[in-house]
């Protein structure tokens, strides 16, 4: 054992020294791959292309020649698939294949290529450079290449236009009221449906790129004045520190800035709706936009954030307040419920009303498994049926409900296997858990966390759980903000968006610790009321 | 290294640090459990031992006989019953409770025991040594309601309550109904044990007796017994218990009946809300107390037909309702001094009260409650009629 591990500390030690090495010889290897330049030649550069991604079936290389004698030849490359091809054939090759005849200039000189981008082509988004690397990413990203004879530099005609997704209605986040839209993979859309809800010169929308490989679009949108500067500071330190070669998805992205990657709770929070997203923004957050992913990372969270749901704010503030109660009770059930049954009936018996106890030890008679065996059974049963209705094609999902609830639900209490108040305590703990989706990971956990709790120490084991969570809670930071804010630290009047939601003209302030850098969010006396009947009569 | 050490082996210090703290409990699945329903405790017939009855439910018939089998089979469990009254007899109580073990598969489990009743002989003997293991035990609950039984506890543990399924919940239930009529005290382990703990207070609990024979058998709760010190030495009946609870505040509901004032009929009056006060005083080394008791309620039923809401009969109806709960008073004053039993706590208040004085006389108080001068103030109000002014009858004629 001893041996073992001495042997394993050798191993990471020379790890790390080797790393060290790595570290010094970088800026050396960047040197032998200093990018190659484009040449004079329009066959030079086309052979270097092509070089470079001449390979792929999808590369289009159409070569041409134009001006009035048809003496400039010229190239454009572009990936067909995601380019528009409406685009190309209309504004860029019949400009310059039939218009520049019109023109009574002759040979093009070496700064025609700025004559070219100035004069003939009519699209928007053109830009110049000699980089062959530079090129060919922007290529790849669905760019349009005209490479002119005797020119050094290229132009990088911005023509990219692929299938994608339409904007549709999120499947994870429903609401009753409120806007139906949502993000898709199409990080174009997704910043336009920012932009569409906050028209605003100050909402900054800053773009990066991630991975070496995928080099994944990456954009920071907040808005400059309200988020606080640090905090957009760091982000961007972080994410400039993910030296990875992939992002696919904005999980990736999550799991490399969190602040407590060991913590069974998520730092980060994700929406798939624009307008909570925007809603958090304007709260003075950033949100972290993935190319490829419709969920947008919203920075810092709060535990609170897990209760709140867009439509509270859309709705009258009543029953919304009601309705958060209702959500934090679920949360409470779907952590503590199964646990809360096995302390009852293994170690406080005492507790229990009396006629409860008739109906609970009648139902337990004969039932082989203690309660914490019986508990976790149906908990894993439970997390299986889930599971397999995530992953079932819809045809079969039938029979996965009816093999659920049919055979393990009534079966397994008539065969006497399991007491028929752990299947009710079970099936209460799943339909709780689905109340509170941004918390039903961390749910799923410390349901199990509990449950062996209890079964060893009973009502004590889960005060010491619920103790140690707390702590934990207490400890956990979302990029500096104490993430059981505003409950601790207590701030009193941004309760009144937490187990309430109040009325929206009495929410004055943004949140103390994420808004502070603008607090106030609206004026005074926005209380809607009927006019007065003084007003009325001088009227 | 350092993060494996704050992630895995912190917690695991926390929690067996937290073992050790968790004091007594102990992991015990509700099958094997014999809950017990109800105790009666008597005096073995032919030794000076205990005899201790425990009444466990069965919880296999509970599943049997419920709605959901239904039928004939549901039938025939509930006539053989879902409980098991077993005995053990011995020396101790908590002895002859653990010597349950050799009689019954399953560990006796006491927190959910609605009944205590214990048998007259033994009562007549005295009961302090079984109330020690009642209160000191952690699995008793001192909420249980204490009964005597009019002969053997045995016999009205074994006696098949007609509606609930567990003879004791039926008493712990009928129990909870006494409220209506007054008539009865309901004196749990604790209170019962405050008397007991007194220097002069009497200890009192209902009796409850086996009524019918042979297979009609049915239970009845009547009359206070009074104990002094643990020892019982007489009964009161339902008048002198009624008497007894006015004094003592625990008045909750119940009726009156009066003759009419036109002396044709009788009156029942309904008794709303209750209150007594004790005041006491000492002069010249004489206790005297003054018992105020403030009454309001309603007129429940008439026999006669004359019209009862008119001021003057309201006044009449008032008086003579005073003077019947004055009656009851004095009756359960004259029985408890005729027993020398300070079922009352008279001697507690003087005690409170006149502190230096209660030493001069605390220990002639057996020789002073017997000719204590007490003075009864009744304040009875007539509140409402019911539904009706007059009595739904024909007009006298002119």
């Amino acid at each position: 054992m001893l041996h073992y591990l001495i042997k394993k500390s050798k191993f990471l030690m020379l790890l790390s020294q080797n790393a060290l090495e790595r570290n010094k010889q970088e800026p050396s290897q960047d040197d032998q791959n200093t990018p190659a330049n484009l040449s004079q030649s329009l066959k030079t550069n086309l052979d270097l292309i092509k070089g470079v991604i001449g390979n792929n079936y999808d590369v289009v290389i159409r070569e041409f020649s134009f001006d009035r004698q048809r003496q400039v030849s010229a190239s454009l490359i572009y990936l067909s698939g995601m380019t528009d091809p409406t685009i190309i054939n209309e504004s860029i090759l019949k400009p310059l294949m039939f218009e520049s005849r019109l023109s009574s200039d002759s040979a093009p000189k070496l700064d025609d290529i700025e004559m070219i981008r100035t004069t003939m082509l009519s699209v928007g988004e053109v830009s110049k450079s000699a980089n062959i690397d530079e090129i060919v990413d922007s290529c790849l990203s669905g760019s349009t290449i005209l490479l002119v004879n005797n020119c050094h530099e290229a132009l990088m005609i911005m023509t990219a236009d692929w299938k994608s997704r339409s904007v549709d209605e999120p499947k994870t986040e429903s609401v009753v009221r409120g806007p139906r839209e949502g993000f898709t993979e199409n990080l174009l859309t997704n910043t336009t449906l920012l932009r569409r809800k906050i028209k605003n010169s100050d909402l900054t929308i800053e773009s990066i790129k991630i991975g070496q490989r995928t080099k994944t679009s990456v954009n920071i949108a907040y808005i400059k004045g309200l988020a606080n500067p640090l905090l957009i500071e760091e982000i961007k330190r972080r994410l400039n520190d993910i030296k990875t070669d992939s992002i696919l998805e904005s999980g990736y992205i999550e799991q490399f800035i969190e602040d407590a990657p060991f913590s069974i709770f998520s730092t980060v929070a994700n929406t798939e709706k624009p307008d909570s997203a925007a809603a958090k923004i304007l709260e003075g957050r950033a949100a972290i936009l993935t190319d490829g992913s419709p969920f947008t990372l919203t920075i810092p969270m709060l535990l609170i954030e897990s209760f709140q749901c867009s439509d509270d704010y859309y709705s009258r503030p009543y029953f919304v307040s009601f309705i958060r109660m209702i959500r934090y009770l679920a949360y409470a059930i779907s952590i503590l419920a199964p646990a809360t049954y096995v302390a009852l009936t293994t170690f406080h018996q005492e507790l229990i009303p009396t006629a409860l106890l008739f109906s609970m030890a009648a139902a337990q008679e004969g039932v082989p498994f203690p309660a914490l065996v019986e508990a976790m059974g149906m908990g894993v049963v439970f997390e299986i049926l889930r599971e397999a209705g995530v992953r079932l094609p819809r045809p079969v999902g039938q029979a996965v409900s009816i093999v659920g609830a049919l055979v393990i639900g009534q079966s397994a209490v008539t065969a006497g296997l399991i007491g028929a108040p752990m299947v009710i305590v079970v099936a209460l703990t799943a339909v709780a858990s689905f109340v509170v989706p941004a918390q039903t990971d961390s749910g799923g956990i410390l349901r199990i966390f509990f449950v062996v709790l209890a079964g060893f120490l009973g009502g004590f084991g889960i005060m010491i759980g619920l103790i140690g969570l707390l702590i934990h809670l207490a400890s956990l930071r979302s990029f500096g903000t104490p993430y059981l804010s505003p409950l601790a630290p207590l701030s009193v009047s941004d309760l009144k968006d937490s187990f309430i939601r109040a009325p929206l003209w009495a929410m004055i302030t943004r949140p103390r610790t994420i808004g502070w850098h603008d607090l106030k969010r609206q004026e005074f006396r926005l209380k809607p009321s009927p006019p007065l009947e003084e007003d009325t009569q001088s009227k | 290294m350092k993060g494996l050490i704050k992630i895995i082996v912190t917690p695991l210090i926390i929690i067996i640090l937290t073992l050790g703290t968790t004091g007594c409990w102990n992991r015990r699945e509700l099958p094997v459990l014999g809950i017990v329903m109800g105790v009666g405790i008597d005096k073995a017939m032919d030794s000076d031992k205990l005899e201790i009855t425990a009444q466990i439910i069965k919880t296999s018939e509970l599943k049997s006989s419920s709605p959901e089998e239904g039928g004939a089979g549901g039938g025939s469990s509930s006539s053989a019953g879902a409980y098991w009254n077993v005995k053990n007899s011995g020396e101790s109580m908590f002895s002859t409770i653990r010597g349950f073990t050799h009689r019954t598969s399953r560990k006796l489990y006491f927190p959910h025991n609605q009944i205590i009743i214990f048998g007259q002989s033994l009562a007549k003997q005295g009961i302090q040594e079984c109330l020690d293991f009642l209160l000191r035990d952690q699995e008793t609950r001192l909420e249980v309601l204490m009964l005597v039984a009019e002969d053997k506890s045995s016999d009205i543990l074994s006696v098949k309550s007609h509606l609930e399924k567990i003879p004791s919940v039926g008493i712990s239930e009928l129990m909870d109904s006494q409220a209506a009529n007054s008539q009865t005290i309901v004196i749990r382990l604790n209170q019962f044990v405050t008397r007991l703990m007194s220097p002069t207070t009497a200890s009192i609990a209902p009796i409850i007796s086996v009524q019918g024979k042979a297979d009609n058998t049915e239970l009845a709760v009547s009359g206070t017994a009074v104990f002094k010190r643990d020892k019982l030495i007489g009964q009161m009946n339902k008048e002198e218990t009624r008497g007894l609870l006015w004094v003592i505040n625990e008045i909750k509901s119940g009726i009156i009946d009066i003759e009419s004032p036109d002396q044709e009929g009788r009156v029942s009056l309904e008794i709303i809300n209750a209150k007594s006060k004790i005041t006491s005083e000492i002069i010249d080394h004489k206790p005297y107390i003054k018992i105020d008791v403030k009454e309001e309620g309603n007129i429940g039923d008439q026999s006669c037909t004359a019209s009862l809401v008119s001021p003057d009969a309201v006044a009449a109806l008032e008086e003579k309702k005073n003077e019947a709960i004055k009656d009851e008073i004095e009756s359960a004053l004259s029985k408890a001094k005729k027993l020398n039993a300070d079922v009352f706590g008279f001697g507690d208040i003087l005690h409170k009260k006149h502190p230096k004085e209660w030493q001069e006389i605390k220990d002639d108080w057996d020789k002073i409650f017997p000719n204590l001068e007490v003075e009864i103030l009744v304040e009875a109000k007539l509140r409402r009629s019911g539904n009706l002014g007059s009595p739904a009858a024909p007009p006298e004629k002119e």
